[in-house]
């Protein structure tokens, strides 16, 4: 572990507390404990099927825990006053109904935070989407359904941003502007917590970094520390992941 | 350490919720196709209709009566606007994009309704309206003559229970979440067994279907037939009571 603040209680920090999700007879997560802090990139990395999007809509308060706590600084994602503001986040998919344009989907948005459509347009530049603004999102590429879902998760410029895959469908250009995005929320202090499978272009932008596989934690800490021995953390999560699986 | 974000108050909110969804309702191309669509074949049946009064030499010719009675199949229309509105979020995950920015569930079900019924009371007294303007215009001086306070009532009903069957069908298409199931269950309830129900059991006229046909249909003579505000009361306590209990799923359920 990171060492000392691990009980310091800041408003930003992600913590995932003994998380257990059980779906009909299956267990999916059993026991599901890790902490994302401010001004460093959490990678949540694992195998299809380990857990990552569950925990990750726990967290955002789309699923409800069987038991255990996911917890935005000291409350839960719903009790946030101004949840947009707060936290900016992504699932798979884009999140958005095919028949709106991708800026028609971001007005609505921004509407249910107050925020003025100027910031629709920021964030469209952002993500370069602001030629495609008036399309339709069904007619999106998957790269493009990316942008709008990272558009929207920036849109209220949050302290903490969770991901789920965002490099998924990304060219290479897309995969080092996100890249250099994250690293630039971390360094001025921010909180991202993000998922993957594991790539070798995340181990360059994570700093800390939380396997899971079969629904537990397998490895926790610094990228450092988890690569350990291995020459790489590729190395590192294949052998933390099936050996855990065998 | 950061600045924990200005808190909203809980007004604040729920206006922002509305204004949310209002947009949502308004950018959906489903919406006004649906409205125009609906106001348009309202209108075609109100024609026959009214082409079958001027024929019918033993009928009342009321202009309200005849204009409305397409209203029986145009209501239609409604159904499937509701439950698009609300099967809609389910398209694209969108709805998770809806509780993240809206996490208090209730609050959001409920500007979601509100949003809906602000959308849908203009373009059902617009389409009611427009069935009795063509009935009375055709009907010219055969009509039989109806006071205006009769015409309002009668608009006034529809109108309103357009608006409450809109939100009884988002109801339950927040509760199928599937738009071709939830229309399918809405209309064979209304089209096939509410009128069987209505044949066979008394009880049947405080059920929602009958208990709004009251709200502008003709008052039956028998003393015990429910009276328009009755059966606005009614519907309105069913449609109150049906989202309140979806609430209580929407609340908990993961999406
Ligand atoms: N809605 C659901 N109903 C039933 N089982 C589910 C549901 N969602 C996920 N699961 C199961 O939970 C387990 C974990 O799935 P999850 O999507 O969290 O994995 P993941 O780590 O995000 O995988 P991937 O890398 O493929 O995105 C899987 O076995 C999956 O089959
Ligand atoms: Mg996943």
């Amino acid at each position: 572990m990171t060492g000392g603040d691990a009980s310091r209680s800041h408003v930003d920090v992600i913590t995932i507390d003994n998380l257990v999700k059980r779906r009909g007879s299956r267990e999916i997560l059993s026991g599901i404990s890790f902490r994302a802090r401010p001004g460093r990139v959490t990678g949540f990395l694992g195998p299809n099927g380990a857990g990552k999007s569950s925990t990750l809509r726990i967290l955002l308060g789309l699923d409800r825990a069987t038991s255990g706590a996911a917890l935005i600084g000291s409350v839960p994602f719903a009790k946030l006053p101004d949840p947009l503001a707060m936290v900016g986040a992504m699932l798979d998919g884009p999140g958005a109904h095919r028949a709106r344009t991708g800026r028609a989907h971001l007005r609505w948005v921004a509407r249910s935070a107050g925020l003025p459509r100027a910031r629709v347009d920021e964030v469209l530049e952002v993500v370069g989407l602001t030629n495609a603004a008036s399309k339709r999102v069904g007619a999106y590429s998957l790269g493009m359904g990316r942008r709008l879902g990272l558009a929207t998760a920036l849109l209220g410029d949050p302290e903490i941003l969770v991901l789920d895959e965002p490099v998924n469908g990304l060219d290479p250009d897309g995969i080092r502007w996100i890249r250099t995005l994250l690293r630039e929320r971390a360094a001025s202090g921010r909180t991202v917590l993000l998922s993957g499978h594991l790539m070798g272009e995340l181990a360059e932008t994570v700093d800390d970094v939380v396997v899971v596989n079969e629904g537990k934690v397998v490895a926790d800490g610094t990228l450092g520390e988890v690569t350990g021995a291995y020459r790489t953390l590729e190395d590192a999560f294949f052998a933390l992941t099936t050996g855990a699986a065998s | 350490m950061t600045v924990p974000p200005a808190t909203r108050t809980r007004g604040r909110e729920a206006a922002q919720a509305l204004a949310a969804e209002l947009s949502k309702l308004a950018t959906l191309p489903a919406t006004f196709l649906t409205l125009g669509g609906t106001f348009v074949v309202n209108l075609i049946l109100a024609i026959a209709f009214t082409n079958a009064g001027l024929r019918d030499s033993t009928g009342t010719r009321s202009a309200p009566d005849i204009g409305l009675a397409s209203i029986g199949y145009g209501q239609a229309g409604f159904v499937i606007l509701g439950v698009m509105a609300a099967c809609s979020e389910y398209v694209g995950g969108q709805i998770r994009t809806t509780l993240t920015a809206m996490p208090r569930r209730a609050l959001q079900f409920t500007a979601k309704h509100v949003a809906l019924a602000i959308v849908v009371l203009p373009a059902a007294a617009i389409t009611a309206a427009s069935g009795v303007a063509l009935a009375a215009g055709v009907l010219g001086d055969t009509a039989a003559p109806v006071t205006s306070g009769r015409v309002a009532g009668a608009l006034g009903g529809v109108t309103a229970y357009l608006a409450l069957t809109t939100l009884i069908s988002a109801a339950v298409g927040a509760l199928v979440r599937r738009t071709l199931a939830a229309v399918v269950v809405l209309l064979g309830y209304l089209f096939i067994a509410g009128p069987l129900l209505r044949d066979h059991v008394p009880a049947a006229r405080y059920l929602p279907d009958s208990a709004g046909f009251a709200m502008w249909f003709p008052p039956a003579e028998d003393a015990g037939a429910v009276t328009p505000v009755h059966g606005g009361l009614l519907l309105m306590a069913w449609t109150v009571v049906l989202i309140a209990v979806v609430v209580l799923g929407y609340r908990r359920w993961d999406v």
